[in-house]
């Protein structure tokens, strides 16, 4: 029994192992041309080992204004994804806490909304943002990414609110406590560790969202991804830098999501699945 | 609840209302508004040549792009691409997964690095890839030059290579999602059917023919659902890698909209285009919404 296990099990390790080499490999090359110097970028044989320098990081720091647009990135990420929350917590209160009629099927209206493709919006946003003078601020951003994130953070914040137990917020009422003070006192610390993985998520969407950001930014309130697009020059592309560039874009982001993985997976598939 | 005030119960009734209007005024206004204007836009001849006003040509711009040869050859290179990423990165998952269910030594640790592709920015996986794949320093292209001794295509700017090669850089993303969810469904399925099954002699191919797989068939719709939503839509990396070229091959939906909206600022004709593009969406997903319902009453 146990040999017949482990002629299974090497193929099995052989197939996983190429796999992740396969799946790594582009972004361990992209992190370690940002470390080489940059003529190596365009070397025609792979250079493998080098000294590592940080003169591309050293460029788009401080001659590219890189800080500049990771804070855009920053201010939008963050207020996008409290503004998701605390309509996405309005959601899930009237329907998973107090089940008001036709709670189903407003949820199930907001979810639909997930399917709309950006660019189909994208188009009357920026002309209305264009009236109203919001076009290249950090407010139209903030608003869009909230409405991109509200239907998976509703659903997701949803599912977290049905599983707490409704006794301890009756409780809470007998002992005096208002609707909304037991909401507030018992019911957000409880589902707190769902809200925060949920709030991670939507931040991962906002930090990496390139479409809207793209069309109704110009200079000023431009996101990171947005930037990275300026690298490729006409005279020719700095990989060197644009690779920098990117790894301080990716890394924050591969950090929260490696570390909340097992939210990410029932965020992603919209809690279909309660892992 | 008898407890309770009558005061606060009235105010209780009351209470989900008000928790709503928020969410559903915020929507409203960013979603539900620029829609109808969108509806609107799309009656109007409105661009460049008459940015000042607005001419209404009714349903012109719908008849317009029925005879658009653009039109239809950006939806053709839609479903091509959202179809064959989707079903080669389902089965591309589903075989990791199969894999992956086993109990292998360090297997959490393996999943975990499968997961990092579909966390990096789109718009930087079409930036890397196109640095790997670059015909003079690539190192994919050095690999197969020394390895399989052949000479690789100009793998984006060559018309019959271009479109493929966006697909791969999706399956790449991708592949790890839909592994991702179908290990994590295969995981939650009870074990005694496939025990009993093996019990009373069946073979590995049988028991996921006739037991895993049907059991999973909620969960493989989700994840169908959703990459194909997602890839329908697919704009970052065509921005990245292709702009749509060479010769309109790489040329998606999104990407048609986008350059007709904000290349050519045809906005009436855009929003036609999109209320289009919205159609296409709603129908494609109801159906396969159907089928999932379906398939969930069945268990």
């Amino acid at each position: 029994m146990k040999r017949t296990k482990h002629y299974v099990k090497l193929p099995s390790y052989v197939v996983l192992i190429v796999a992740i080499l396969f799946f790594i490999f582009p972004i361990y090359w992209a992190v370690a041309t940002s470390f080489k110097e940059a003529k190596l970028a365009f070397s025609e044989s792979p250079v493998w080992l080098f000294k590592t320098r940080f003169e591309n990081y050293k460029v788009v720091i401080f001659e590219r204004n890189l800080p500049r647009f990771l804070i855009n990135s920053v201010i939008v990420t963050l207020l996008s994804t409290l503004l998701t929350l605390a309509l996405g917590v309005c959601v899930g209160y009237s329907i998973a806490i107090r089940k008001i009629k036709g709670g189903n099927q407003i949820a199930s209206w907001i979810l639909s909304l997930r399917m709309v493709p950006p660019i189909v919006t994208a188009v009357p946003i920026y002309l209305i943002a264009r009236r109203l003078n919001l076009l290249d601020t950090h407010l139209v951003l903030i608003l869009v990414y909230a409405f991109m994130n509200l239907p998976v953070a509703s659903w997701l914040i949803k599912s977290y609110f049905e599983d707490i137990p409704l006794e301890l917020e009756e409780a809470a009422i007998v002992d005096g406590c208002t609707y909304s003070q037991a909401l507030v006192k018992i019911i957000l610390p409880l589902a707190s560790p769902g809200i925060a993985a949920t709030g991670v998520i939507c931040a991962i969407f906002a930090w990496n969202e390139f479409l809207y950001a793209n069309i109704l930014t110009g200079n000023v309130a431009n996101t990171a991804p947005v930037a990275l697009t300026a690298y490729a020059t006409p005279v020719g592309i700095l990989w060197g830098e644009i690779f920098a560039a990117g790894s301080l874009i990716m890394l924050p982001v591969i950090v929260a999501g490696l570390a909340l993985q097992r939210y990410l997976v029932r965020g992603l598939t919209l809690g279909a699945l309660k892992e | 609840m008898k407890l309770i005030k009558p005061s606060s119960k009235r105010k209780l009734k009351m209470l989900p209302y008000y928790f709503l209007l928020p969410p559903i005024i915020f929507l409203a206004v960013i979603v539900v508004y620029p829609l109808i204007f969108s509806l609107k836009l799309a009656l109007f001849d409105w661009n460049l040549i008459n940015l000042r006003e607005r001419e209404f040509v009714g349903l012109g711009n719908f008849l317009r792009l029925i005879t658009d040869g653009s039109f239809w050859n950006s939806v053709r290179v839609t479903f091509t691409y959202a179809a064959l990423a989707t079903s080669i990165e389902f089965f591309l998952g589903l075989l990791l997964a199969l894999i992956a269910s086993q109990e292998l030594k360090g297997i959490r640790f393996l999943r975990t690095l499968l997961l990092v592709p579909m966390m990096v920015a789109p718009l930087v996986v079409g930036l890397m890839w196109r640095y790997l794949l670059n015909a003079n320093y690539g190192v994919i292209n050095y690999f197969i030059k020394h390895f399989l001794r052949i000479i690789p295509p100009e793998w984006l700017s060559h018309p019959s290579w271009a479109l493929p090669t966006l697909i791969f850089v999706d399956v790449w993303q991708w592949t790890p999602f839909m592994f991702i969810i179908l290990l994590a469904g295969i995981q939650s399925l009870p074990k005694y059917p496939s025990e009993a099954a093996q019990i009373d002699g069946a073979k590995g191919y049988q028991i996921l023919w006739h037991i895993t797989l049907p059991l999973l068939r909620p969960v493989i719709l989700v994840a169908l659902l959703l990459r194909l939503i997602d890839s329908f839509r697919v704009y970052d990396l065509v921005y990245s890698m292709t702009r749509g070229g060479p010769i309109n091959k790489t040329e998606t939906l999104s990407w048609y909209i986008y350059q007709v909206g904000f290349k050519f600022f045809d906005f009436g004709y855009a929003a036609a285009l999109s209320w289009v593009m919205l159609g296409i969406t709603m129908v494609m997903c109801s159906q396969l919404f159907r089928v999932i319902s379906r398939g969930t009453k069945e268990q």
